[in-house]
């Protein structure tokens, strides 16, 4: 009636193992390590400096400020959820002090912090010793 | 004092809001009257429609992420569909075919009258393929709710993209992430100007208007050869200079690429190995090369009336702005990325041609499918140890894994078994016998290492070899594995009895 399975079992001594092993269904790890490796096609299997620094090395003040940002008319926000104020803490951020040997220019730092320009007439008030200001 | 400002100036921007005007489409977006402040951030930018780019952005779209793709060629698709892999093939089926009629039939018991070349239909029917695949992939894109910009576009800051319109006129995108995806060009010769008429890349290769009756091919790679099989069975005279001793290029087995070299010099393809092109002449009506031994020797002066340039492909990054935001490029200009394609600035990412691996179409899509995962899951997965190349030259060229002179100079000790096609009984009723199947296992755990194919069909078979070698199967795996009978795929069963122990029918 089972001849099927009779014979299977008999044969079981004999059958082969296939060296392929089914290793059950597939799951994401719960945590993956994102630190920066080097990419596994690349020739020199090394990542350049720049990848594995801090995160606070903005070279430019702009840089820090894009990820900086919290809200505003740029949008640009760090957290994909758009957590806003206070979705990231300041040491998240990074330390706003430029890397050494890099010098922030007081032109990148958004317009209200820029030197006030000079008017004509300031110029030549100041050339008179004031006495343009009253003419 | 803050609130109110905000609040003020809240209350007047929507006092100007132009509120009578009918609601416009989403799909219509890029052309809706807007504000700065008010342009929609979208989860992912991709600069580059060809096969990294678009991939990525249907698999981004399926994700649910708000997508814009940007491509600046005006079709999707990029070089693979438009200029490279797609119509190469509408031309090797066609030409194949058209020699076939011309050479192989009387034997096959088939009489057939005049036969005729009509160069133009030829051509007509590789654009008919390009332009049904390029349309198709536009409907894929609109189906998945992916923004489709024809224009180029260039780094603004981190996460702004400024394009320019093909139609005319620069919008801006703004991404949370971005991808690089703009692929790769032809390197030139230096010295031979590109003209696309006498001297060609691929691109110029597949649109010649008439058949040359001299060609020259510097390169002998698979562009090369697949290009000068094209040309040769339409009439050409076909030399292919070549640098090296081998033709194939780089991951090619040297048993196989000799029996390549064999039988397309067969056919009627000239080759000159070892041989390095010195100069060029454009100048007469005849081009000239001059080309000498590679390793130092007498001069030569090779005369033709169409010279194919394929000595490989370069990065593509020409106006991406990449210098804007810092992104790294390496002494190749491939973008430098990590394992997880991040560039130096984290949300900025890369795939496809213009970085790491082989210049290969598979392989870009295999990335852009891992990248979005990675963006989307943190998680993605590219096996680069396990992706196909193919040569669809007659009779094809596979392999997937590591050759034997790889292996052999890694220091891994291998186990070879082969099998000929001549012994295969579907090739033999085919009367396409050359050709073998050669496979590579590791002799103590007889686990799977490389498979070389050279016979009709690889391209197709090849694909076996790389799921056994994914699953890393023993060749014992695919040998004790049920093949249709008679198919050429028996051929690959009896190469892995071959690896571990006889094959039955040779």
């Amino acid at each position: 009636m089972f001849a099927t399975r009779a014979l299977r079992q008999a044969a079981q001594h004999a059958e082969r193992t296939p060296s392929i092993k089914f290793v059950g269904k597939r799951t994401i790890p719960s945590s993956v390590d994102h630190t920066p490796q080097p990419h596994p096609a690349s020739p020199t299997h090394t990542l350049p400096a720049s990848f594995t620094s801090a995160s606070s090395s903005h070279n430019t003040f702009s840089s820090y400020r894009d990820h900086a940002q919290q809200f505003g008319p740029l949008r640009k926000t760090i957290k994909a959820d758009g957590s806003g104020v206070g979705g990231a803490s300041g040491s998240q951020l990074g330390p706003v002090a430029p890397p050494k040997g890099v010098y922030f220019d007081r032109n990148e730092l958004p317009a209200r912090f820029h030197r006030a320009p000079i008017s004509l007439d300031e110029i030549e008030a100041l050339e008179s010793g004031g006495a343009a200001a009253f003419a | 004092m803050l609130s109110q400002r905000l609040i003020g100036r809240t209350t007047v921007r929507s006092a100007f809001k132009p509120s009578g005007l009918p609601t416009i489409a989403p799909s219509m977006s890029r052309w809706r009257r807007t504000y700065a402040t008010e342009a929609e951030e979208k989860d992912l930018v991709i600069i580059g429609g060809g096969v990294a780019g678009y991939v990525a952005a249907i698999k981004a779209g399926q994700e649910g992420m708000k997508v814009t793709c940007i491509e600046k060629r005006g079709t999707l698709g990029g070089t693979c569909l438009n200029v490279g892999c797609i119509p190469s093939k509408s031309l090797l089926n066609n030409s194949h075919l058209y020699h076939q009629v011309l050479h192989d039939t009387k034997h096959r018991g088939i009489e057939v009258g005049d036969v005729k070349l009509n160069l133009e239909q030829l051509m007509k029917a590789k654009d008919l393929s390009v332009s049904g695949l390029t349309k198709g992939v536009e409907f894929l894109l609109k189906k998945n709710g992916v923004e489709y910009i024809k224009g180029t576009g260039t780094f603004k800051d981190e996460h702004t993209i400024s394009v320019q319109l093909n139609d005319g006129g620069e919008t801006s995108v703004v991404g949370k992430n971005i991808l690089i995806a703009t692929g790769s060009e032809a390197t030139p010769f230096p010295g031979l100007e590109i003209d696309e008429k006498r001297v060609v890349t691929s691109t110029g290769a597949i649109a010649l208007k008439e058949v040359p009756k001299k060609m020259l091919v510097i390169g002998g790679g698979i562009i090369g050869l697949e290009m000068a099989s094209v040309w040769q069975r339409l009439g050409s005279d076909v030399t292919v200079v070549e640098y090296l001793d081998l033709i194939g290029g780089p991951g090619m087995d040297a048993e196989i690429a000799k029996a390549s070299q064999k039988i397309l010099k067969k056919q009627g393809i000239s080759f000159k190995t070892n041989t390095k092109v010195l100069s060029g002449d454009t100048t007469g009506d005849q081009i000239k090369l001059e080309v000498e031994a590679a390793k130092g020797g007498k001069a030569e002066t090779l005369e033709a009336d169409v010279v194919l340039v394929a000595i490989g492909r370069r990065p593509y990054t020409g106006g991406l702005g990449l210098e804007n935001v810092g992104v790294d490029v390496d002494e190749r200009g491939r973008v430098v990325i990590d394992s997880e394609y991040r560039t130096k600035v984290p949300h900025i990412r890369c795939v496809g041609d213009v970085t790491f691996g082989p210049m290969l179409a598979h392989k870009a899509e295999e990335e852009a499918v891992a990248v979005v995962e990675y963006i989307k899951k943190g998680y993605g997965h590219v096996n680069y140890g396990c992706i196909p190349s193919v040569m669809y030259t007659f009779p094809e060229v596979a392999w997937v894994g590591q050759s034997e002179q790889e292996l052999k100079k890694a220091g891994i000790k291998y186990r070879v078994g082969t099998f000929p096609f001549s012994a295969n009984s579907r090739a033999k009723t085919n009367l396409d016998t050359d050709g073998m199947v050669k496979m590579l296992a590791d002799p103590e755990t007889d686990r799977l290492l490389g498979v070389h194919i050279i016979g009709p069909n690889a391209g197709e078979m090849i694909a076996e070899g790389t799921l056994a070698l994914e699953y890393g199967a023993s060749s014992e795996d695919i040998a004790r594995t049920c093949h249709a009978h008679p198919t050429l795929a028996e051929a690959f069963k009896e190469a892995a009895m071959a690896t571990h122990g006889k094959a039955i029918h040779f």
